[in-house]
């Protein structure tokens, strides 16, 4: 019946698709949203599944008599499930992992209060006997409930014949709970061999408790999950205007077609990728190219969705809409390169992976060494030995070395005024030996500013010419007017009277003073044009000036040059220093820009990068990323533009600047809070010392146990008749974690 | 008893743990184990008469891809 009904809607609405966005859960990785998308494209009634793995999310278009429950229920047959009924998926994704902290936290909370009186009882009063039964009972709940994630975890890992942490920690809480439960049941066992039968409950609890803290600080440390690509798509209007037979009309953004003619008003983003058709203005493009400076649109230039229009008006023919546009490829590709990174294996996993073998072997071969040489006790001897070798093996502080170095690290990043996202890029900043700086607004201040200005010779009322430029270029249009209005109102300047102004498309404006005299700034075009005359030493100031890639502006009257300004985007101070400083490290810098060959030439000189590249689009700067991946390189990368996303996101390291765009920072990983280029080496030098100290951790977390192995294993019975004792097991313990905290403290007096 | 080599896109622990009940399900298959650590996520499956064509069904109802190696 069912079947049918579906069939028969299917076949009256063939295109009556319904389009909605679901919250997907349980994926872990790329390969998992393949599977997800590939699943509901299976799915009988979906025509189209397009899944987001950055903000776990999943669009599906399906058909309209289709009920949610069904497409729920495909997933969930393979192990994921989407969440309907929900508002805002990022909303509810937010609450998941807002939830998955408070478990983990509650989780933490209980098996400290649960563990404290065991540790008490296990410490100082071992001989109280009905001491073993209470720690019984409240390990068990620690162990089975608050500690479950490790052994189904454990258990997963086992069925690949893979081990890592889980495994370690299951393996040896497991061990040593059973253990203590036999011990606490039939002690006879053990006393009528002569033996005393211990109990290591606190011992099991005590490593729940850590490593469940330690989860507890990564997951602190992690910040929400990025929005960057939400506010991507707020870059596109909802609605725009489109001009049919002559009338204004106002469409919704999915009806725009090629070829329809759209109006773009002052202030206004423009929808879709387009060529400009009637009239021209000033369009900031700074999210494709990275410049601050809006550049001049006329007929036939091409326009694109998510620039701004600026203060002029203007009709375009839409060329490419929808998927098609060059924003929507950005937001296509920063996703796929969020999603495509295969997770960094963590230090401790790949230590477990070896140990827990190396550690089973030791206890099989004492066991097989005492049931060979133990004489009438073997068997009773062999298998204490062996549980103990398996007991003591376990680290407890395990739990607690990477997280407690790694919030120190972030702590010492915020001082520096570093912010650091997550661990990963604090493990993997090390490892860096490529670094790629976008130019404007990274290298440089990221806004055009008056440099220099030159006067002619033995010039008088210099103030009085002051006056009028302000009051020309407070009027002017030009985005470059704005530099120089700033910088003469920061002389303190004040604007004098004109009384016409008149503006000069491409070459620049004339205007008229109170007393009549007309003066003319411009380009150099502009002065030729209107005969004014140019001292010779001004026109090699301005020519030597070009050369450093700035623009000249002429500020003239009717017969004379009077002056020169250059503007430039100004390199900050410090980075010639940071570049530098990396350089010196052996790391390779590189500087990619949406600027032109001349201007890239010129600032890459300055500041001592023999690599540059300019008038790179978005893609190419992530596609140049990759390549250097490929070599062999890692590569960080730093930049502040929606148009640095793509190649952020690609990176292996991701650096955004304070002062840039909510999407780079949104997709980078780490954030400098300075415009000070110094803090790249300094942030590589954190990750080189919190590596470092999570490798010093590792090795105290595990030193002191693997001492106690041999005696474990009895290596001193033949000696002295000397077994695992459980005040070692404690000491052991106590010591590596004491260790571990120590040491990560230290991360905080080193000075980068 | 034959060897089955397949290139997939099993990626991680929660890529395994999905194509596993499925897997263990198929009859004709043996054993079976993914390198997650191979940069070509290699499936090894001891045929017991399962076929690379239904090996691959199977990882398709699932949601995976898997190429076989020669």
């Amino acid at each position: 019946m069912e079947t049918i009904s579906i069939f028969e809607t299917k076949e009256k609405n063939t295109k009556k698709g319904v389009k909605e966005s679901f919250p997907v859960t349980g994926m872990t990785c790329a390969s998992c949203a393949a599977s997800v998308e590939s699943v509901l494209k299976h799915t009988e009634g979906v025509f189209d599944a397009n899944v987001n793995f950055a903000n776990s999310s999943v669009l599906i278009e399906y058909d309209e008599g289709l009920n949610p429950n069904q497409l729920q229920n495909a997933l969930r047959e393979v192990g994921y499930d989407i969440i309907i009924d929900a508002g805002d998926p990022s909303e509810v994704q937010q609450e998941l992992q807002q939830k998955h902290y408070q478990d983990i936290k509650s989780r933490t909370i209980w098996s400290a209060i649960l563990t404290l009186p065991i540790f008490v009882l296990g410490m100082f009063y071992m001989q109280w006997e009905p001491g073993k039964w209470i720690s019984l009972v409240l390990a068990f709940p620690i162990l089975f409930w608050f500690g479950r994630s490790f052994f189904i975890n454990a258990f997963k890992q086992a069925k690949h014949g893979k081990a890592n942490m889980d495994t370690l920690v299951a393996l040896s809480t497991g061990i040593a709970f059973i253990f203590s439960v036999f011990n606490t049941f039939f002690p006879e066992f053990w006393l009528s061999r002569g033996i005393e039968p211990h109990v290591y409950y606190e011992a099991a609890t005590v490593i729940i408790t850590f490593i469940s803290l330690g989860k507890l600080l990564e997951e602190k440390a992690k910040s929400n999950t990025s929005s960057a690509i939400k506010k991507l798509m707020g870059l596109q209007p909802k609605t725009l205007k489109i001009i049919e037979n002559g009338e204004e009309k106002e469409v919704p953004i999915s009806s725009v077609q090629v070829g329809q003619t759209i109006l773009v008003r002052p202030g206004e983003k423009i929808p879709v990728d387009g060529a400009v058709s009637k009239g021209s203005s000033y369009v900031d493009e700074s999210m494709i190219t990275g410049e601050p400076v809006p550049v001049q649109k006329s007929q036939g230039e091409k326009v694109f969705a998510g620039t701004v229009n600026q203060k002029g008006s203007f009709q375009f023919t839409a060329e490419k809409v929808g998927g098609e546009t060059l924003l929507s490829q950005i937001i296509k590709m920063v996703q796929q390169a969020q999603g495509s990174k295969a997770p960094v294996q963590k230090l401790v996993d790949k230590i477990a992976g070896i140990f827990v073998p190396v550690v089973l072997s030791i206890s099989i071969v004492t066991f097989i060494v005492w049931m060979s040489v133990g004489g009438d006790n073997a068997f009773s001897q062999a298998l204490l030995t062996s549980v103990a070798v398996l007991v003591i093996a376990c680290p407890c502080a395990l739990g607690l070395a990477t997280p407690t170095a790694i919030m120190v690290g972030i702590g010492k990043g915020a001082e520096n005024n570093i912010l650091i996202k997550d661990a990963e890029s604090l493990e993997l900043g090390h490892k860096v030996n490529a670094v790629i700086l976008d130019k404007t607004g990274t290298i440089t201040e990221g806004k055009p500013l008056v440099t220099d200005i030159f006067w002619k010779d033995k010039l008088e009322n210099k103030n009085e010419y002051k006056e009028i430029l302000l009051a020309i270029e407070a009027q002017s249009e030009h985005p470059l007017a704005e530099a120089v209005v700033n910088h003469l109102k920061e002389e303190n300047i004040v604007q004098a009277e004109i009384t016409s102004f008149e503006s000069i498309t491409g070459k620049g404006v004339k205007a008229q003073s109170e007393n009549g005299s007309k003066y003319y700034v411009g380009n150099h075009k502009l002065m030729v044009e209107r005969n004014i005359q140019i001292d010779a030493t001004l026109i090699q100031t301005a020519e030597s000036l070009e050369e450093k890639a700035k623009t000249v502006i002429f500020l003239g009257n009717e017969n004379q040059v009077l002056a020169i300004l250059a503007i430039a985007d100004r390199i900050k101070e410090t980075s010639k220093k940071a570049i530098a400083t990396l350089q010196e490290r052996g790391i390779e810098v590189f500087m990619l820009t949406g600027d032109n060959n001349k201007t890239a030439s010129a600032v890459a000189h300055q500041v001592g990068i023999t690599n540059y590249q300019g008038e790179v689009m978005p893609s190419d700067k992530a596609a140049f990323v990759e390549k250097l991946q490929t070599d062999g390189k890692i590569v960080a990368m730093v930049g502040d533009g929606i148009n640095d996303s793509h190649a952020l996101a690609q990176a292996n390291v991701s650096i955004a600047m304070g002062k840039g765009s909510d999407i780079a920072m949104d997709v980078a990983k780490m954030t400098l809070i300075t415009s000070d280029l110094q803090s790249i080496p300094k942030a590589l030098e954190l990750s080189k010392r919190t590596v470092l100290g999570i490798r010093q951790n590792l090795f105290w977390a595990f030193i002191y146990n693997i001492m106690g192995i041999p005696i474990a294993a009895g290596v001193l019975y033949p000696v002295n008749g000397f077994l695992l004792d459980p005040m070692i097991a404690g000491a052991a313990m106590a010591f590596s974690s004491v260790s571990v905290v120590a040491n990560s403290l230290r991360l905080k007096r080193v000075k980068l | 008893m034959k060897t089955l080599e397949f290139k997939t896109n099993i990626n991680c622990g929660g890529c395994v743990s999905k194509v596993t009940p499925f897997l263990n399900k198929q009859e004709g298959v043996e054993s079976w184990e993914v390198d997650t650590s191979n940069p070509d996520k290699i499936l090894t499956i001891e045929s017991d008469g399962a076929t690379e064509e239904d090996v691959k069904t199977v990882l398709q109802k699932v949601g995976f891809k898997a190429e076989p190696v020669d």
